[in-house]
């Protein structure tokens, strides 16, 4: 019983009331939104599983819920609701406005696997003697080849990396439904919608953006993402072991606007959520490394949301070592030790170099698509390359092209919270434009 | 099956069908598993009576885990379930549904929490973390076994939304509800719509003026024929439940909603007196001061209350971000710990708008950490740098003092830029960025016990699975009722809230749990005590005379409290799924760990 009955091969046109672009959070809170009230919902997600970012987090903040306690539910009750239609691995071809209504063709990338067959069951994998970076671990760990994306992907079906893979057949000969098919191609599916919404997502900016900080060289200076993997309990290790040696890190840094606040890199804004989780993540590497230094080198802590002064407050209160300080240099001993060259703006303002195990760079968000050169009709980027919102304050979910609206980090960088509600937001102004455009009912 | 008002079986009485219970232990991705034995409790609960497959999984939540229950009620015949996990408001309502897809009444089902009452309360001691978890486990099987099929009330509901607030998020939700199909009532207190918008003059970052936007969106309110306006109806009252919410408002009849949208808005922080000069000549607010700035004329200099001011200081966090030992508590004896999310960069912008317009005008800003959080935000907090705003950094347990001297005052600040430096500013004016505080909403809060949160603004039923939702069934959040907020997230939050109110009424039917009195008659002698306990007037009635009397049970106005039970001589009365004979099994499991 999985998400499967949802997902098959089929060329018919998919005709919906809403199509959702973007199986994220945002995506997927809209869908269900817009479900809940009647209406039948595409979600297009190109990852071979739903759950987004968010997925793939460890705990979140301000409460300490485990990201999964949050996110399956909802991605489970998407999969199984009658009013929504996913397709996963697939990309959306450039939105057309076609008299009142949208078109578009999704082209379902070949998972080289029946997908009305694969029961999940994992044999496959288990043959499969390709060993590959693992991108749902960031690296940290290998995948095979031929897996199923990750425990609680959905759908639990498993997908075949052609990149990697050497045909040698074994999944083939272990697969208990025969279900693997090594000449699948691509599918392209016409699509038509009555309204869009765009949770594109964001991307993280680059390790390498800042050449001060070891371009992405130095083995113990790590993603928040790598750390999200470190902290999460299935993740790459189980525990946090720093990447070198597999050395448990008894100091840990982090480096605040790594990625942010900076015109040199080409992004001047705050990207919101990172003080956040620097914040978040040393409380949980302080429960799991009691002796640690955790330190915070910052600027400004924003904590502006709705519990976030208060978690900051306690993370103070735990031990966490918050220095106002700007990151001058990060470099590396002998032993892969990174070391910080910081500038305290306490203290005299005294130019210091500290050592630690392991440190981490808070990056920034940069935008998950560009509606301008996907085609997304007339919806436009702004100067920060994120969606333009033209009603920013009163209709903050409105984009450039009357009928397609954003949710989400799409519209620029957002925490969960933010997302879920915009993500509400614009669903009922999808459902607006559907009433108000006579575009109830589907022909 | 039992339908609601009637008694059901005991579930284990001889003609019941053989009890098969599934068990499943959730890791919660180790919030659980770090500390309870999960496998050992599924071992341990697999030997228990009843007991026919037991399991651990990492996520019971997710698709997988919740197949694994829908294949054993295929392959194992498993007709009553237990899952061992969070909370029951997280996630019981995901496990029925598991169970329902399994072809499951819904209601044979035991949500135990070994979490928030087990994992995350007793970290130290591992072994008994997990002896109460089988303890708790061993008393959800004997509740369960105990179990019968249940079936939600129906309510009809009333397809009218009660939007109470004229305000930005006010006006935003009632939008949105018209446009998803809703009628709409709109309370507002006061003699206009637009609550405290058109007083924030441009709003940041698109620059809109306030009243403008305000007036645009109080048109389209006018124009929907959905949509009912009561100007100068302060709510009174609100009775009733969801589908059926009377409220009370001004001088108009009541009005039956199905569904309420909070959106009272929030209230100016008012410094005490004498904090920071405030209620001195010296010192504004920043909500009075932005309203004044645009009607000031340019000039080299600010001309404020006719002195000319070369020296304007604004400093942040005045009445938020307080810490308990430094800063007076408020009314309620708790300080205000929260950030107001939006003074950082409403200050920064009105300092730029100063320099703008006054150019001879030094600017200084004091602040704690700069939040310009928002998209267009940092832009703004770089152009006032930019244009000649001076920073003061100040520690929280140092914050500027203000000392008058002959007509001009001097602003200390110990500024942590200059490595504690005491920095010492001739100023003529000091404009406190005051932040946002939660409303007091008195009788709407009341009548029907709204949750608050520690910083005392509503509290949502949990920030991310229900973000716009009360505990309160039926009642929904929207703007700074909930939290500080900009106009922007204001409004996409009215719109959430909306989103729920019409998934909750377009139906024209709400389903209810079905927990309330069940009936025995023939146990029934028709003493009435039970009346007598009841607060739900019309719940129970006496019908009958003689030996023939029995109570009735109305299930629509019926809440299951269980006042009856306990008065009940005979045992008559029982809450459906909440049985007496439940309880007692689930206390003697406990008991024998």
């Amino acid at each position: 019983m999985t998400a499967s009955a949802t997902v098959s091969a089929s060329a018919a046109t998919l005709d919906v009331d809403v199509l959702v672009v973007g199986g994220g959070i945002a995506g997927l809170q809209s869908a269900l939104e817009a479900a809940e009230q009647g209406r039948k919902v595409l979600v297009v997600e190109r990852q071979p599983s739903i759950g987004g970012r968010m997925i793939n987090l460890s705990k979140v903040f301000p409460t300490l819920d485990c990201a999964s306690c949050i996110t399956t539910p909802r991605m489970a009750s998407a999969a199984h609701h009658p009013n929504i239609t996913i397709r996963t691995y697939s990309e959306l071809g450039p939105i057309r406005r076609e008299g009142p209504r949208f078109t578009s063709t999704l082209r379902q990338k070949a998972r080289y696997v029946d997908e009305a067959a694969c029961i999940g069951c994992k044999r496959c994998e288990e043959a499969c003697p390709v060993f590959v970076p693992d991108e749902y671990e960031h690296a940290l760990g290998a995948r095979k080849a031929i897996r199923i994306p990750f425990t609680n992907a959905i759908p639990q079906t498993a997908v075949l990396d052609m990149d990697h893979c050497t045909l040698c057949g074994l999944c083939a000969k272990a697969c208990p439904t025969d279900c693997i098919d090594f000449l699948q191609e691509d599918a392209e599916i016409p699509v038509t919608a009555g309204a869009v919404i765009l949770a594109t997502g964001h991307e993280l900016t680059s390790m390498a953006a800042k050449p001060e900080y070891g371009r992405a060289a130095l083995p113990n200076v790590i993603s928040p993402m790598q750390a999200e993997r470190l902290l999460a309990p299935h993740g790459a290790y189980g525990r946090v072991l720093r990447p070198s040696d597999g050395k448990i890190p008894d100091s840990i840094a982090y480096v605040q606007c790594a990625g942010s606040r900076d015109a040199s890199l080409g992004v001047p804004y705050c990207s919101r959520v990172c003080c956040m989780y620097a914040v978040k993540q040393a409380m949980l590497l302080s429960g799991s490394l009691p002796v640690a230094d955790i330190t915070i080198y910052y600027m400004d802590i924003r904590a502006f949301g709705k519990g976030y002064e208060q978690f900051v407050a306690s993370a103070r209160a735990m031990g966490i070592n918050f220095v106002k300080a700007k990151v001058a240099r990060i470099r590396e001993d002998a032993d892969h030790n990174p070391i910080v060259r910081i500038e305290r703006q306490e203290a005299g303002g005294t130019v210091e170099e500290v050592r630690h195990d392991l440190v981490v760079l808070s990056l920034g968000m940069l935008p998950g698509a560009d509606p301008e050169r996907e085609g997304f009709a007339g919806v436009l980027r702004d100067a920060d390359g994120f969606v333009r919102t033209p009603e920013a304050k009163l209709s903050p979910t409105l984009t450039d092209e009357p009928g397609i609206f954003v949710a989400g980090t799409a519209a620029g960088p957002k925490d969960i919270v933010d997302s879920i509600q915009d993500a509400g937001g614009a669903a009922m102004e999808a459902l607006r434009h559907l009433r108000s455009n006579g575009l109830e009912g589907r022909p | 099956m039992n339908g609601p008002g009637t008694a059901p079986d005991s579930g284990l009485g001889e003609e019941t069908e053989d009890v098969r219970v599934g068990v499943y232990v959730c890791h919660c991705g180790g919030n659980i598993s770090d500390v309870v034995d999960v496998k050992e409790l599924a071992a341990l609960s697999a030997e228990y009576p009843h007991v026919v497959v037991a399991k651990d999984y990492p996520f019971m939540c997710s698709d997988p885990g919740q197949a694994l229950i829908v294949e054993d009620i295929k392959a194992h015949g498993v007709n009553r379930v237990v899952v061992a996990s969070c909370a029951p408001a997280l996630h019981e309502q995901t496990f029925r549904r598991a169970l329902q897809r399994g072809g499951l009444n819904p209601y044979l089902y035991e949500h135990v929490n070994i979490r928030e009452q087990v994992s995350w309360v007793h970290k130290a001691d591992h072994a008994a973390a997990t002896r109460k978890s089988l303890a708790l486990v061993r008393a959800g099987i004997e509740k369960v076994v105990r179990q019968d099929p249940l079936e939600a009330l129906r309510v009809s509901a009333e397809r009218r939304v009660a939007v109470i607030g004229g305000g930005v998020a006010g006006m935003k939700a009632a939008l949105a509800a018209a446009g998803a199909g809703l009628a709409v009532t709109l309370f507002e207190k006061g003699p206009a719509l637009g609550g405290r918008l058109p007083e924030l003059g441009r709003v940041f970052p698109t620059e809109d003026e306030g009243a403008a936007l305000s007036r645009r969106m109080e048109e389209e309110v006018r124009s929907q024929p959905a949509i009912e306006v009561r100007l100068g109806a302060e709510v009174r009252r609100v009775d009733g439940f969801v589908g059926r919410f009377s409220v009370e408002a001004g001088d108009g009849p009541p009005v039956k909603a199905g569904a309420l949208i909070v959106a009272t808005g929030y209230d100016p922080y008012a410094p005490a007196p004498g904090e920071f000069g405030a209620g001195g000549p010296l010192t504004v607010t920043l909500p009075e001061f932005r309203a004044a700035l645009e009607g000031l004329t340019e000039g080299p200099l600010l001309t404020w209350k006719g002195r000319p001011i070369r020296d304007l200081a604004f400093i942040h966090c005045v009445g938020s971000r307080q810490v308990e030992g430094i800063h007076a508590p408020q009314a309620d004896g708790k300080v205000n710990d929260y950030c107001s999310r939006v003074c950082c960069t409403a200050t920064l912008q009105t300092a730029e708008r100063v320099l703008d317009r006054h150019p001879g005008t030094r600017v200084y800003d004091c602040y704690r950490d700069i939040r310009t959080y928002g998209r267009g935000h940092e832009a703004i907090y770089e152009r006032a740098a930019r244009k000649g705003t001076l920073f003061f950094r100040y520690r929280e347990d140092a914050p500027p003092t203000l000392v008058e001297e002959g007509g001009r005052a001097r602003l200390r600040v110990k500024d942590v830029l200059t490595w504690d430096t005491e920095v010492d500013l001739p100023v003529d004016l000091v404009v406190l960025a005051t932040g946002m505080v939660p409303r007091d909403i008195g009788a709407l809060a009341d009548s029907q016990k709204l949750p608050r949160g520690a910083d005392r603004f509503l509290q949502e039923a949990h920030p991310k699975l229900r973000p716009v939702e009360l505990a309160n069934n039926g009642i929904f959040l929207a703007g700074t009722a909930q939290a500080p907020m900009t106009v922007d997230e204001a409004c996409a939050a009215a719109g959430a809230a909306a989103s729920k109110a019409a998934q909750l009424l377009l139906p024209g039917e709400i389903q209810l749990d079905p927990f309330i009195v069940a009936l025995k008659p023939e146990r029934c002698d028709g003493c009435g005590a039970c009346l007598d306990a009841c607060s739900y007037t019309g719940s129970l009635t006496l019908s009958g005379e003689g030996p023939g009397r029995r109570v009735e049970v109305n299930p629509a106005l019926c809440k299951g409290c269980g006042a009856c039970v306990a008065v009940c001589p005979t045992r008559a009365l029982d809450i459906a799924g909440w049985g007496l004979d439940q309880f007692e099994a689930m206390a003697d499991a406990i008991a024998a760990v």
